[in-house]
């Protein structure tokens, strides 16, 4: 990390910044590609900027609705040895982080251009502040090139799993066998594995997911409960451990559904089981299911 | 179509008597994908197995199920049966009817219905199942021993006797390791020099042997049979081919510095030999010590060498050979008290010893010339103090465990203060006296009954000086009273630990180490010598703390297997192993890091991309990495399987499909 | 086949309905154990079906939850006691992802008995018998598995709960 931290006045400040930080670069031929956000088309919604010349660069927004997590557009240029420069909040970062351990990207391929995040608004609901800020770990990004500073950067939340799973995980957890199992299926019967969830997490990074294959067929498919419920518990057990808590796939979904939660009482088991920080948030550390101790708990004499 | 057999066996009554073998066969008529079935009193006789074969032939089986006992017990045989035929023998499945069914149920109906599941599921995967074929891998023959202690020596010896080429890698100048640095070895007291220094000559002039020394291994690529071990050899500033031994460059050099084969107790030159008897006898430089290298002014030994041998310029070099099989064989580092143990001065008491120096201070050509003489000032002590368990058996400050080799030599060196000091008193300070090995425990006898050392139970609280004397304070936990001893000397027993640089070594190998740092064999009783790295063997104190006897014996089993491996032209691996599909493969190299046996490495594609890259240039080529499986590593144990999240690594004979089949047949 | 109810069969009408366990076996230790508890004859109930893999480590999580779907009323997973993994670390890993994976299950509403990981090593026949006997004397209660199960409840509506 290098020294290139730009500190700015105020949030309103930050987009001025990004337009010069991301036009500089642009100019100095080195990266063809930024990657933002520009005003959308409706006011609570800012869409993913693409910016290619440097005259372009004054699209570039940064507001409350920048919800978007841009980290997975960059496997759309896995391989090509392109520079790329990538804007990013705290929460990003950490699935950036997430991409490079999974050797998806190469860090040296790209220029993380860092801000420290003033928290987000909900998306649906433009009053409250954005679920997926509720489980921050870090508003400010763990790995940058450039920080853009600011100073009503949201504190991040150190409680173990945030707030919003603290709220919502125990009541679950506190519900009976059968009504958890009620809970579930209902969420399972809605679901309509349109996979948006899927296709927005950043972790899901595989070239063919299981659930893609016909050989083997691990999944049928039409549209049954019990396939659903499959879908949603061994994508919990494939993020497990890498799982970054952005939140980007509870905000996709279209029913509504729970999504993050599965990943969340995951997270927390793998902090309580194994001691270990959440995932991603530098780049030293082993995803939990890539190593073990010896003296892991026991359970299972 | 795929055409399956199914053959269910009475196994005499075993299977007949609770699971009904007529009816099974009957049912398995209606089985997906069965076309043949029928029973029979013993499967695996001959009249069976002839039964198997003809049907395969009559009915173009292309899959057989034998429902019979279990896997473990004759899926060897039936497979055997299978390549007699036209099928490839991995076309076979058993269902295990006997052991899990027959044996453990009394019901004949649940016993028959369990039975029938059994033969379904064995069906279904059987369906799945693939020919498999072994793969081949050549057999380099030429072994590396590294470390050449006498672990590394006898390996060396062992596998050289057998006709192999084996090269023997030292990092010191010279081959001997500690047993060169003891003086007498117990319980026999033969002279340690006098036993080793033979067999040192013997590896050094072997037609089979190579001795490298001065040299460390830099990179270890490759597997069993084809090894490809990068050693980089350390500039010595002496070349060895001029280089005559003549000795004159040690005597004339004028710097100065400890001898560490002396455990610092005298000098030594810049430019040395370790040792009188080192082999080889060339000398090489310590540029850390060497005058020109530290001031640039002196070169007195390359004026006065007459074979024109120094080089001043020599560079570290580094060359790759190919081996087909490693014998490691580095050894121990002993345990240093004087930053753990307070209570014993944290080494500022130059009297306080520990027992290698007590060998060099007793050995004919140490420091001394053999007369036991305290460091502080040459006198002769005339109380001696052994302490035991140095950091061993002392989880707070060393080790958990023993390092089993300390009773004895303290018993031998007590023997040695008693016998070479007039008026001498030993006394030994012990937890336990461990003497498990032949003759150890007369050995120790001697020593108490014949020499009259003696041995108080009891941990040593503090030493400390007064009026010139080491006053050692302890404990004898039989009488249940303090003790006070003025010594002249103490000799600690400290244990034996595994290398410094142990961990990393492993690394550089590919093989695992315990909590002690100690290297792991594959089987701590069945598979002393091997690691879990096929082709890697392990000898001596690398391993865990050791005697000579014992060091001997295991070099000799680990150059058994060696010459066990290196007497095959090639080797047929087990064809049940990990499969990539490298077209499901994203790189991101989850399967690396739980492989144990390093057997999956990511491999560079170039390709051609359709179209353009993302906002980029068309037709661009993009790189991409994909695991890769090492034929000879996997030992097909299927733990990369679960943790490739897009079932891009399968395990042959094993599969997803072949155990969905097997979960869904019900 | 597939969605034919277990209690329909023939052999167990009319009698105590027995569950179906799937038993995920490694085939160094549990497997083996499993051939002594045959060999020095011990008596276990008929319910165990016994899939053998080469390490605990082979049994993807996603085994487990396709046999919930597909039916059985109770899975086992059992492998070498951690220390002993023939394959030097493979049950470490079992471990690990078997915390995580009973914690979820029983998050979903998956009764904990009908899902256990036990480490049952070749000379263990005894435990053997003792874990697969434990087990359907937990389930034989709970009644047939319908929880992820891959049948609308209306098939299924003949099994008594």
């Amino acid at each position: 990390m290098n020294e290139n931290i730009i500190q700015v006045p105020d949030k309103s400040g930050i987009s001025k910044i990004m337009r010069e930080i991301a036009g500089d670069l642009l100019r100095q031929q080195t990266i063809s590609l930024v990657i933002g956000w520009e005003k959308g088309i409706l006011p609570n919604k800012s869409a993913p900027a693409f910016i290619t010349q440097s005259q372009d660069a004054e699209k570039l927004i940064f507001d409350e609705y920048c919800y978007h997590n841009l980290t997975k557009y960059l496997l759309q240029r896995k391989g090509s040895g392109l520079k790329t420069a990538i804007f990013v909040k705290g929460c990003d970062s950490r699935s950036l982080v997430g991409l490079i351990q999974d050797n998806q990207i190469a860090r040296e391929d790209i220029c993380i251009i860092g801000i420290s995040c003033p928290g987000l608004m909900e998306e649906r609901n433009i009053v409250i502040p954005a679920k997926k800020c509720e489980i921050c770990y870090t508003s400010v990004p763990v790995e940058y090139d450039f920080l853009i500073d600011c100073p009503e950067t949201k504190t991040a939340n150190d409680e173990p799993g945030g707030s919003y799973a603290h709220r919502e995980l125990p009541r679950v957890e506190n519900m009976t066998l059968d009504q958890r199992n009620i809970y579930w299926q209902k969420m399972f019967e809605n679901c309509i594995r349109c996979y948006a969830c899927r296709n927005t997490c950043p972790v899901c990074s595989c070239k063919e997911c299981c659930f893609d294959q016909a050989n083997p067929t691990w999944l049928g498919k039409g549209n049954s409960t019990s396939d659903n419920g499959f879908y949603h518990l061994v994508r919990a057990m494939h993020v497990a451990g890498r799982c970054v808590g952005c939140g980007e796939c509870e905000r996709v979904c279209p029913m509504n559904l729970p999504v993050m939660l599965l990943n969340n009482k995951l997270s927390l088991s793998i902090e309580e089981l194994f001691d270990e920080p959440p995932a991603s948030l530098s780049l030293d550390v082993t995803a939990t299911l890539n190593h073990f101790k010896p003296d892991d708990p026991e359970e299972f004499m | 179509m795929k055409k399956v057999g199914v053959f269910v066996c009475h196994c005499g009554t075993n299977i007949s008597q609770t699971v009904n073998c007529e009816h099974l066969a009957e049912v398995a008529k209606d089985m997906p994908g069965v076309v043949f079935s029928t029973e029979y009193k013993y499967m695996c006789s001959d009249p069976g197995q002839t039964m198997i074969k003809k049907a395969i032939e009559e009915h173009n089986l292309d899959r057989v199920v034998v429902a019979a006992c279990s896997p473990r017990m004759h899926e060897a045989t039936f497979r055997k049966c299978l390549s007699g035929t036209d099928l490839n023998p991995y076309l076979l499945e058993i269902a295990n009817i006997r052991e899990q069914c027959s044996w453990v149920h009394s019901d004949k109906n649940k016993a028959t219905a369990k039975a029938e599941d059994l033969i379904s599921m064995s069906v279904a995967k059987a369906l799945k199942n693939e020919s498999l074929t072994p793969s081949v891998i050549p057999i380099h023959k030429r072994a590396l021993v590294i470390g050449g202690g006498i672990a590394g020596i006898q390996a060396a010896l062992d596998i050289a006797d057998t006709g192999y080429q084996v090269d023997l890698l030292e990092r010191e100048p010279s081959i001997g390791g500690k047993m060169a640095q003891i003086d007498k070895t117990f319980p026999t007291m033969d002279c340690s020099a006098c036993i080793l220094t033979p067999k040192m000559v013997d590896a050094s002039q072997h037609p089979n042997i190579t001795i490298i020394a001065s040299s460390e291994v830099e990179k270890v690529e490759g597997y069993v049979g084809n090894f490809d071990v990068t050693i980089r050899r350390k500039a010595t500033c002496v070349d060895p081919i001029k280089c005559t031994g003549c000795g004159l460059c040690s005597q004339k050099c004028p710097a100065k510095t400890d001898s560490e084969f002396e455990c610092g107790m005298s000098k030594r030159p810049a430019i040395y030999s370790p040792f009188p008897q080192a082999i080889p006898n060339i000398p090489i430089i310590d540029q850390t010590a060497c005058r020109y290298f530290q001031t640039g002014k002196c070169k007195i030994c390359q004026r006065i060498c007459t074979a024109d041998a120094i080089n001043f310029e020599d560079q570290d070099e580094l060359v790759t050979i190919r081996y087909g099989a490693i014998v490691v064989a580095t050894g121990y580092a002993l345990y240093d008290h004087r930053d753990k143990y307070g209570e014993y001065g944290y080494g500022q008491y130059t009297d306080v010893i520990t027992g290698l120096d007590f060998e060099r201070l007793v050995n004919a050509s140490g420091p001394t010339m053999g007369k036991i003489k305290r460091p502080s000032d040459g006198q002769e002590p005339k109380t001696v103090v052994f302490i035991k368990c140095v950091g061993s058996r002392d989880a707070t400050k060393g080790h958990e465990y023993c390092s089993r080799a300390c009773c004895m030599y303290t018993a031998k060196h007590a023997t040695m203060v008693r016998d070479k000091i007039k008026d001498s008193q030993a006394i030994v300070f012990y937890m336990d006296i461990r003497t498990p090995g032949k003759n150890y425990e007369e050995f120790y006898l001697r020593a108490v009954e014949e020499y009259g050392v003696t041995y108080v139970r009891g941990r040593v609280s503090r030493i400390y000086m007064e009026n010139g004397k080491l006053i050692i304070q302890g404990e004898d936990t039989i009488l249940g009273t303090q003790v006070i001893v003025e010594a002249d000397m103490v000799v600690l027993a400290t244990a034996m630990e595994a290398q410094p640089d142990a961990t990393e070594f492993a690394r550089k190998l590919g093989i695992t180490f315990d909590q002690n740092n100690f290297f792991n064999e594959a089987h701590p009783k069945l598979r002393p010598v091997e690691t879990f790295a096929a082709g890697i063997y392990l000898a001596g104190a690398c391993q865990g703390p050791k005697d000579i006897p014992d060091t001997v014996a295991q070099a000799g089993a680990a150059a058994a297997k060696v010459v066990a491996l290196l007497s095959k032209d090639e080797m047929t691996t087990e064809p049940i192993i990990a499969d990539v599909n490298i077209n499901r493969c994203s790189g991101c190299g989850f399967c690396v890091p739980v492989c144990p046996y390093k057997a999956i490495s990511l491999k560079t594609l170039t390709e051609r991309v359709h179209g353009s890259v993302a906002w980029g240039p068309t037709g661009r080529e993009v790189t991409r990495q994909v695991a890769e499986v090492n034929k000879g590593l996997c030992q097909g144990c299927g733990a990369c399987t679960v943790n490739c999240r897009a079932s891009a690594l399968d395990l042959l004979g094993f599969t997803n499909e072949q155990i969905l089949a097997e979960v869904d047949a019900l | 086949m597939t969605n034919q109810p277990l209690a329909d069969n023939p052999n167990t009408s009319g009698q105590e309905w027995d569950p179906k366990i799937l038993v995920f076996a490694c085939q160094y230790c549990t497997y083996a154990g499993a051939d002594l508890a045959g060999l020095s004859r011990l008596q276990y109930p008929t319910t165990t079906r016994v899939i053998r893999v080469p390490c605990s480590g082979r049994t993807n999580p996603q085994f487990v939850i396709r046999a919930f779907q597909k039916g059985f009323d109770g899975v086992l997973v059992a492998g070498c006691h951690p220390g002993d993994c023939h394959f030097a670390t493979g049950n470490y890993f079992t471990r690990r992802r078997y915390l995580l994976m009973t914690r979820l299950m029983e998050f979903v509403g998956m009764d904990p008995r009908r899902f256990r990981v036990c480490w049952i090593s070749g000379s263990e026949g005894p435990k053997f018998q003792q874990v697969v006997t434990e087990l359907t004397d937990a389930i034989r209660p709970l009644g047939p598995n319908q929880k992820l199960r891959d049948i609308e409840p209306s098939v299924i509506g003949g099994i008594s709960r």
